[in-house]
């Protein structure tokens, strides 16, 4: 079983890694890494394409639809912030569903960061709350792929809420003795980073991908701290005892497979 | 209805006005708190991996006839204290402490208080070096299995993550002038606006007082300061606090363990439940 053909995303005309022209096709079947080793981001329609064997998606959830809760006008309305997103054909910052991957079925979520930045909102842990609770009832694996800035916020406090929810639903997972295999990719921050995205049965990080709880730019305003080279990296965290490993994505697909096999 | 003679929806400050009251340098922290509540208190200290974090004081008293784990954020009084305290920002090893006595509490059936007043976790390297993202995580994550009754009070400033981690709990009330937020305000602006200056449009927005809180479900009760706020009068406010904590505890605490956690799971679970119920969410149960 392979995964499906990955969609056609935008690209700088040059990879921001070693500055080589972009031969799209090319990438299109690395799928989106450059031989130099840059990975691009992708959105969660691509990540599906990437995981699950081709022709065994089945979305869940996809009918709840986020709206504008505080009446959030400035600098920009919420409303159409959403509406504009939807008309791009994006469909909130996490997708989830059933798939199979190598022949066994999953559930599987995938953040997208073209989403509002792949802030974990109302639906999206919605989204994940409700997943979990399937793949723990029916003893399912759940395999998560992480891009998200963090707590959405414009909603607020039940933004901040989602972290709980997804936790809660996370435990019943745990309890039920199911594996779930969290990838991080780029970037990975926030509440986001502070609920489920770190607490995989086995955490999987991207090459070059950031992964932390306060992004640079904001440790950098608190505490007028120069921050390293390699801050906050896939290989920092690594080192610092957070992630199990960090894997290509071109050898992701097979690894999850095998893990899935040896895992009950 | 207060006993102070005020409703607290009757306030006339404005939203900038309360997330100063609730920062105020004068309004009582923790062991204000806890030391009127437990004068008995004894203090316990460290992670037992690592460290002990002085951003999250934490420990055993009486209160009302019975041992009682209290934690609490605890933001310094002199230069040197809030220093020493981090602002009551905590770093990994307060998750972890929380965590170790949350458990200590329920091997011992010690009812939990949990009062939460910081600005957030502490935003440097050092918490991220030690893995402050995973230390909060596993600590919401473990609150759901702590088998005794646990109330939390938003005390003063309830910030993001940093709070969230100290506030998973069967009943979360909050003072009348405390705030709590998914960000600062500053925190919000520059996420939003990319210009923390943005400040009071950002609070304006974010919905972070007490009544919204109240009117979004996410806390059960709003307990009313004395006039002038809680600065002003630190006897009249810890009975306040005392009085509405002992009234939520002593309900909890006729719940068998299995009840209370399957209903702390769905104080979470449904918490926007309110939202849900609008047509357009979509379907609550497919």
């Amino acid at each position: 079983m392979t995964g499906a053909k990955l969609p056609i995303i935008p690209l700088p005309t040059n990879c921001p890694g070693c500055g080589i022209s972009l031969d799209v096709e090319e990438l299109r079947k690395h799928v989106y890494v450059c031989a130099c080793g840059h990975h691009f981001r992708l959105g969660a329609d691509a990540w599906l394409a990437l995981i699950a064997d081709r022709g065994t998606w089945q979305e869940r959830y996809g009918d709840v639809r986020p709206h504008d809760l505080l009446n959030w006008k400035v600098p920009k309305p919420y409303q159409a912030i959403i509406e504009q997103l939807r008309e791009e054909g994006l469909n909130e910052a996490v997708r989830t569903g059933t798939c199979t991957l190598g022949g066994r079925t999953i559930w599987l979520a995938a953040f997208d960061f073209r989403f509002v930045g792949g802030t974990l909102s109302i639906v999206a842990g919605e989204r994940l709350a409700r997943g979990m609770e399937q793949a723990a009832a029916a003893r399912l694996p759940y395999v998560l792929v992480a891009a998200s800035g963090g707590a959405r916020m414009q909603e607020g406090v039940l933004a901040l809420m989602q972290m709980a929810k997804v936790n809660a639903a996370l435990g019943r997972l745990d309890a039920a003795e199911v594996p779930f295999f969290s990838v991080l990719t780029d970037p990975t921050f926030g509440g986001t980073a502070a609920s489920l995205a770190l607490l995989g049965d086995i955490n999987i990080a991207e090459p070059g991908a950031a992964i932390g709880f306060t992004g640079p730019r904001v440790i950098k305003q608190a505490t007028y701290a120069d921050l390293p080279a390699g801050f906050q990296s896939a290989d920092f965290q690594l080192a610092r005892g957070q992630v199990d490993m960090v894997v290509p994505r071109t050898e992701l697909r097979r690894l999850l497979a095998h893990l899935l096999e040896m895992y009950p | 209805m207060s006993k102070h003679g005020r409703k607290p929806d009757e306030t006339t400050l404005t939203v900038w006005q309360v997330v100063e009251l609730a920062r105020h340098a004068e309004r009582p922290y923790s062991m204000d708190y806890i030391r009127r509540m437990a004068p008995d208190f004894i203090e316990l200290h460290g992670d037992r991996l690592s460290g002990d974090d002085p951003a999250l004081v934490g420990g055993i008293g009486t209160w009302h006839g019975r041992s009682t784990m209290f934690l609490g954020h605890q933001k310094g009084r002199s230069l040197k204290e809030r220093v020493a305290r981090n602002w009551g920002m905590m770093h990994p090893e307060g998750y972890r402490k929380a965590i170790r006595l949350a458990q200590h509490a329920a091997k011992f059936r010690f009812p939990i208080i949990s009062l939460i007043d910081t600005p957030g976790a502490y935003p440097g390297a050092a918490a991220e070096e030690r893995g402050i993202a995973a230390a909060i995580a596993k600590a919401i994550m473990e609150w759901f299995r702590i088998q005794v009754p646990i109330v939390a009070a938003v005390i003063g400033e309830g910030g993001s993550g940093g709070a969230l981690g100290m506030g998973v709990a069967d009943r979360v009330i909050m003072l009348e002038n405390a705030i709590y937020s998914v960000a600062s305000p500053e925190a919000a602006a520059s996420i939003v606006w990319r210009d923390n200056t943005r400040k009071v449009e950002a609070a304006e927005q974010l919905q972070l007082t007490s009544r919204d809180l109240l009117a979004m479900g996410v806390v059960e009760e709003v307990v009313t300061e004395p006039k002038g706020s809680a600065r002003t009068d630190y006897d009249a406010t810890a009975r306040a606090l005392d009085e509405a904590l002992q009234r939520h505890m002593q309900q909890l605490l006729a719940q068998p363990p299995a009840e209370l956690l399957q209903h702390r799971y769905e104080r979470f679970r449904y918490i926007d439940s309110l939202i849900q119920a609008e047509p357009h969410f979509g379907p609550k149960i497919d």
